[in-house]
C-alpha cells in the first residue's frame, strides 16, 4: 500500500508503527474503561452514603420517639398538641395523601399536555421559545410563588368561594401543581423527544392520525420516562414548603373540605421544628414525620410504578 | 464530546481544588480567635446584623455569621456550643410556658420589643381589652359584631407555637391566655412578614406583630385604651412590649463580651437601635 | 393520503385528531399565559427601578437603598461550588445505574430510595448539613458547608435525570459501537453520551435553578450575614444568598423599602434563573447547528 506524502508518517514503516500505536491506543482505551468504571462505581457509592447520611441521620432521631409515645398514638390519632404532650400525627399523613393526590390530578394532564406540545406538535420555532419560558418557573423562588398565592390566589379564591380566610388543601395544590409543572413537563418532554423516529414513521406509513401516533405509540414509548417526571414531580411536590406553609393554613387537624386550614407533613415540619428543644419528645416526633415522609414517598413510588407496569401490560 | 469532557474535567480539578482549600481552612481557623457566631431570634435579626456591620468596621479582624431562625434555636446554639450568642425574644435561663430554662446560660438584656395587635383595615374596631383579646383568641368571640364591630367573621391570625412573639404575646396582650385551633377562619403563619402580608390581604383579619414591623397596610388598635407607641411604652401605660435577649454560655468574654458591650453602648443604643425603632434598655427603668 | 376514499371512522379520528391538537394548543396557551402573567407580576413590580448599582452596593438595615451586592455574589459562588460537587458525581451515579447496575431487585430498591430522597424536605438536608458542618467539624456557618449541603440536595435528582436520558438512548446505537470493537467507556462516551446530552443539561438546568431559589437549606448552613465585603472567596465566610436575602427581606427586615428591595430581588433572580438556563443551552444549540441537525 503506497501512502500518499501528506501523513506525516514516513512512508516506510508506516504499517509497523500504525499497528504499534493502535496497540498503544487499545491498551489506553482498556485502562480509561476500568477508570471510568471505577469512577462511576465510586459516585453510586458517594450517592448511597449521601443516602445512609440521611436516613441515619433522620432515623437516628426518629427512633428515640419509640421510647416516648406508643406508636399506635402516633399512627391512629387525630390529636396533635404538643403543649399537651399529645403527639397524634394521623391528620397529616392523611393530609399529606390528599394534597399529593389533588396536586397530581391537576399537574399531571397539564404538564403531560405541555411536553406533548412541545415535543410533537408545535412547530421548531415555538418549542424554543416555549422551553426556557417553562424551565424559567423551576427558578422562581418558593417564597415568591407563597407570597402571590398569598396576595393574589387567595383572594380569588375568597372571592369564589365566599370563605373568609381561603387557606386550604385547594390553594396549595394550585401553587404545587404550577410549581411542579416545568419538572413533569420539561422530563417528559425530553422523553417523549427520545423516542426514534422510526416508531412515528411506522405508525404514520399505517395510515394514523397524529392523535393516534401520539396517544397509541408515542406517550407508551416514552412511558417510561414520563412515568420518572411524574414521580420527580411528586417527590418535589411532597417536600417542598416554603411556598405552601403560606397558603395551607397550618392548623393541625384533618382537612374536611377543600378551605379547611390544614398542615400536611412538610408544613408542619417546617412550621415548629426550629422552635422546638433538640432533647425533646416534640422534636424526636418531628424527625419521626420526616422519616415517615421517606417511607411515603417509597410507598407513592411504588404505587405509581406499578400502575405503570400494569397499564403497559395491559 | 470535547465539551462534556472538558466541563467533567474542570469539575473534577474544581472538587480537588475545593478539598484541598478546605483542608488548609480548616487548619487555619483555629488560630482565628475573633469569630463570633449568633443564631436564633429572626425578630432581633435587624439589630444584630446593622450592629454586626458597625462592629466588624471598628474592628476589622472580628468576623461575625449571624442567622435565625427561631428563638429557641438561639439558646439551644449556645448550648450545643454551635453558636456564641443566642438570641432569644425571652429570658431563657428562667423557666417560661413552654420551655425549660437553659442552665448556665447569661441573658444580656439588648433592646425592648413592643408589640402590637394588628387589624386588617376593613375593620372598625380601634380598642379591644384584654378580656376581648382573650374571647377571640380561645375561640369564644367569633364574630367582630361581639366587641363592637360590624356583622363578621373574625378570621385568627396567629404565630406557630414556639415563636417568641407569641409567647411574649400570650404571656403580656393575653395575660397568659390560650390561643386555640379552631376549625375555620384560623391561621398560623411562619415569620413576621407572612404575618403582616395575611393580616393586610385577608379581610377581617386579627394578628399581632412587631411594633417595628406596623406600616400604613394594617391597622394597630389600642390595647386597653391605650395606643401602642413608642411613647407609651417608655411612660409605662402600654404593656405589651418584652426585653430581647442575647443568652450566652457564662459570662460573655473576649471578642463577644466586646461585641455585647457595643450593643448595650449608649452609642448604638440611642443611635442605630432607635433607629431601627427599637427601644433601647435605659428608657425602661 | 387525500386521494383515497375515506371510511366514516377514519374521518371521525382525522376529526378528533384536528380537535385534540386544537385543545393541545389552547392547553399551551393558558398556560404560557399565566407564566407570563406571573413573570409580569414579578418583573413589572421590580425592575422599574432596578438599576447597576443595586446589583453591587451593600445591603442596609436602616437606611433606604441597600443593595444586594454580596449576596448576589454568594449565590453564584454556592451554585458553582454545589454544581462542581454534585453534576461529577450526580451524572457519574446516573450512568452506572443505566449501564453498569445490575438489573436486580436491589438496583430496584436503590433507584426508588434516590428518588424518595429528593421528597425529603430541603430542612431536613439544612439540619443535616448544620450536623455535619457546624456541629461536627465546628466551622460554624460558612459558604463551604451551605455548597455542600445544596449538592447533597441536588444528587438523587440529577442522578435519577442522567439515568432516565442515558436509558432513553436507543439499544442498536450501543449495539452498533460494540459491534466495532468500542470499549465500554468509549462507547458511552462517544455515542450514548452526546445523545443523551439534551436531556442532561435539562436535569442540570432544573437543579441550577433550583439550587440558585434554595432558601432553608442555606439560612441553616450558610447564615444569613455576608462577611461585608464583595469579592470575598474565601469558603469559611458566611454565604447568605439572594434567595436567603429576598427571604429576609420579606420575613424580618424592618428597613422602610423592603417591599421594593423584595421585588427587585424576586426580578434578579427570575433574570439571573433565565441567564443559567441559556447559558448551559448556548453551547448545545451552537453544537447543534455545527453538525448541521
Amino acid at each position: 500500500m503506497v501512502q500518499p506524502t501528506y501523513d506525516s508518517t514516513p512512508a516506510v514503516n508506516g504499517s509497523l508503527h500504525g499497528k504499534a500505536d493502535s496497540g498503544r491506543r487499545h491498551l489506553r482505551h482498556l485502562f480509561a474503561n476500568s477508570l471510568a468504571r471505577y469512577y462511576f462505581l465510586f459516585s453510586i457509592l458517594a450517592l448511597c452514603l449521601v443516602l445512609g447520611l440521611v436516613i441515619v441521620f433522620i432515623g437516628k432521631t426518629a427512633l428515640l420517639l419509640l421510647g416516648q409515645i406508643s406508636m399506635a398514638d402516633f399512627f391512629l390519632s387525630f390529636n396533635w398538641t404538643p403543649e399537651e404532650d399529645k403527639f397524634g400525627a394521623a391528620a397529616f399523613i392523611v393530609n399529606t395523601f390528599s394534597l399529593t393526590a389533588l396536586t397530581l390530578l391537576i399537574s399531571v394532564p397539564v404538564s403531560v399536555g405541555m411536553s406533548v406540545l412541545t415535543a410533537e406538535i408545535a412547530p421548531v420555532w415555538l418549542k424554543r421559545f416555549i422551553r426556557p419560558i417553562l424551565d424559567l418557573l423551576v427558578g422562581i423562588p418558593s417564597i415568591v410563588y407563597g407570597y402571590l398565592g398569598l396576595t393574589v390566589l387567595l383572594p380569588l379564591l375568597r372571592r369564589a368561594s365566599g370563605e373568609s380566610l381561603g387557606d386550604g388543601l385547594l390553594a396549595a395544590a394550585l401553587v404545587l401543581a404550577l410549581m411542579v409543572l416545568p419538572t413533569i413537563a420539561r422530563i417528559s418532554d425530553d422523553a417523549i423527544t427520545a423516542v426514534p423516529g422510526k416508531y412515528r414513521d411506522a405508525a404514520y406509513a399505517l395510515g394514523s392520525t397524529r392523535l393516534q401516533v401520539i396517544m397509541r405509540v408515542v406517550l407508551p414509548a416514552a412511558g417510561r420516562g414520563i412515568l420518572a417526571a411524574v414521580i420527580l414531580g411528586m417527590t418535589r411536590a411532597i417536600g417542598e414548603t416554603m411556598a405552601v406553609v403560606m397558603v395551607i393554613g397550618n392548623t393541625s387537624q384533618l382537612a374536611k373540605t377543600l378551605f379547611t386550614p390544614a398542615s400536611v407533613l412538610t408544613s408542619n415540619i417546617v412550621m415548629q421544628i426550629s422552635n422546638v428543644e433538640f432533647d425533646s419528645t416534640w422534636n424526636y416526633a418531628l424527625h419521626m414525620m420526616a422519616f415517615l415522609l421517606l417511607l411515603i414517598s417509597f410507598l407513592l413510588i411504588l404505587v405509581i410504578r406499578f400502575l405503570g407496569r400494569k397499564r403497559r401490560e395491559g | 464530546m470535547k465539551l462534556f469532557k472538558k466541563i467533567t474535567f474542570t469539575a473534577l480539578a474544581a472538587v480537588f481544588a475545593v478539598t484541598a482549600s478546605f483542608a488548609g481552612a480548616a487548619s487555619a481557623a483555629g488560630s482565628l480567635s475573633g469569630k463570633i457566631t449568633i443564631n436564633g431570634s429572626t425578630a432581633l435579626l435587624p439589630l444584630t446584623l446593622q450592629a454586626a456591620k458597625e462592629f466588624q468596621r471598628l474592628n476589622p479582624k472580628v468576623r461575625i455569621a449571624a442567622s435565625g431562625k427561631g428563638s429557641v434555636t438561639g439558646p439551644q446554639a449556645v448550648k450545643k456550643g454551635i453558636a456564641d450568642i443566642g438570641a432569644c425574644d425571652w429570658d431563657a435561663s428562667i423557666d417560661v410556658p413552654g420551655f425549660k430554662a437553659f442552665s448556665g446560660q447569661v441573658a444580656n438584656k439588648v433592646a425592648v420589643i413592643p408589640f402590637a395587635t394588628i387589624v386588617n383595615k376593613n375593620v372598625g374596631v380601634d380598642n379591644l381589652t384584654t378580656e376581648q383579646l382573650r374571647g377571640i383568641y380561645s375561640g369564644k368571640i367569633t364574630n367582630w359584631k361581639q366587641v363592637g364591630g360590624a356583622d363578621a367573621d373574625i378570621v385568627v391570625i396567629t404565630r406557630a407555637f414556639g415563636s417568641g412573639t407569641r409567647v411574649n404575646y400570650q404571656a403580656k396582650a393575653l395575660a397568659g391566655g390560650d390561643i386555640v385551633k379552631k376549625e375555620k377562619n384560623y391561621k398560623e403563619t411562619g415569620s413576621s412578614g407572612d404575618m403582616k402580608t395575611a393580616v393586610a390581604t385577608t379581610p377581617n383579619a386579627i394578628g399581632y406583630i412587631d411594633l417595628v414591623y406596623v406600616s400604613g397596610d394594617v391597622k394597630a388598635v389600642k390595647h386597653n385604651g391605650v395606643a401602642p407607641t413608642t411613647q407609651n411604652v417608655i411612660n409605662g401605660s402600654y404593656k405589651v412590649w418584652a426585653y430581647g435577649y442575647y443568652m450566652t454560655k457564662g459570662q460573655p468574654t473576649g471578642a463577644v463580651k466586646a461585641f455585647i458591650d457595643y450593643v448595650q453602648s449608649k452609642k448604638f443604643q440611642q443611635g442605630s437601635l432607635k433607629k431601627l425603632k427599637f427601644i433601647p434598655i435605659s428608657a425602661m427603668k | 393520503m387525500s386521494g383515497f376514499s375515506r371510511s366514516r371512522s377514519s374521518s371521525w379520528a382525522v376529526r378528533r385528531d384536528k380537535l385534540a391538537t386544537c385543545g393541545f394548543y389552547a392547553l399551551g396557551a393558558l398556560v404560557m399565559l399565566l407564566i407570563f402573567w406571573l413573570l409580569f407580576a414579578i418583573l413589572s413590580k421590580g425592575l422599574p427601578g432596578l438599576d447597576f448599582s443595586f446589583l453591587i452596593r451593600q445591603p442596609e438595615e436602616i437606611d433606604a437603598g441597600g443593595g444586594i451586592g454580596p449576596v448576589l455574589f454568594n449565590s453564584f459562588y454556592i451554585l458553582l461550588l454545589s454544581l462542581f460537587i454534585s453534576v461529577p458525581i450526580g451524572l457519574g451515579a446516573g450512568i452506572y445505574m443505566a449501564e453498569y447496575a445490575p438489573d436486580n431487585a436491589f438496583t430496584g430498591a436503590m433507584r426508588i430510595c434516590v428518588e424518595a430522597l429528593s421528597s425529603v424536605p430541603s430542612i431536613v438536608f439544612g439540619l443535616l448539613g448544620l450536623a455535619i458542618f457546624t456541629e461536627y467539624f465546628g466551622l460554624g456557618l460558612t459558604l463551604l458547608g451551605g455548597g455542600v449541603s445544596l449538592a447533597l440536595l441536588n444528587l438523587p435528582m440529577l442522578a435519577r435525570v442522567t439515568e432516565e436520558a442515558v436509558r432513553a438512548v436507543p439499544k442498536e446505537l450501543r449495539e452498533a459501537g460494540y459491534a466495532l470493537g468500542l470499549t465500554k467507556f468509549y462507547c458511552i462516551r462517544k455515542i450514548v453520551l452526546p445523545v443523551a446530552l439534551p436531556a442532561i443539561i435539562t436535569g442540570i438546568c432544573l437543579v441550577a435553578g433550583r439550587a440558585f431559589g434554595e432558601s432553608a437549606v442555606i439560612i441553616l448552613t450558610a447564615g444569613l450575614s455576608t462577611s461585608g465585603e464583595m469579592w470575598d472567596f474565601s469558603l469559611l465566610s458566611p454565604g447568605e444568598t439572594l434567595a436567603v436575602h429576598l427571604w429576609y427581606v420579606q420575613s424580618e427586615a424592618i428597613v422602610e423599602d423592603a417591599r421594593q428591595i423584595a421585588d427587585k430581588s424576586a426580578a434578579v433572580l427570575v433574570i439571573i434563573v433565565l441567564l443559567i438556563n441559556l447559558a448551559f443551552r448556548a453551547p448545545l444549540w451552537w453544537v447543534k447547528r455545527g453538525r448541521g441537525r
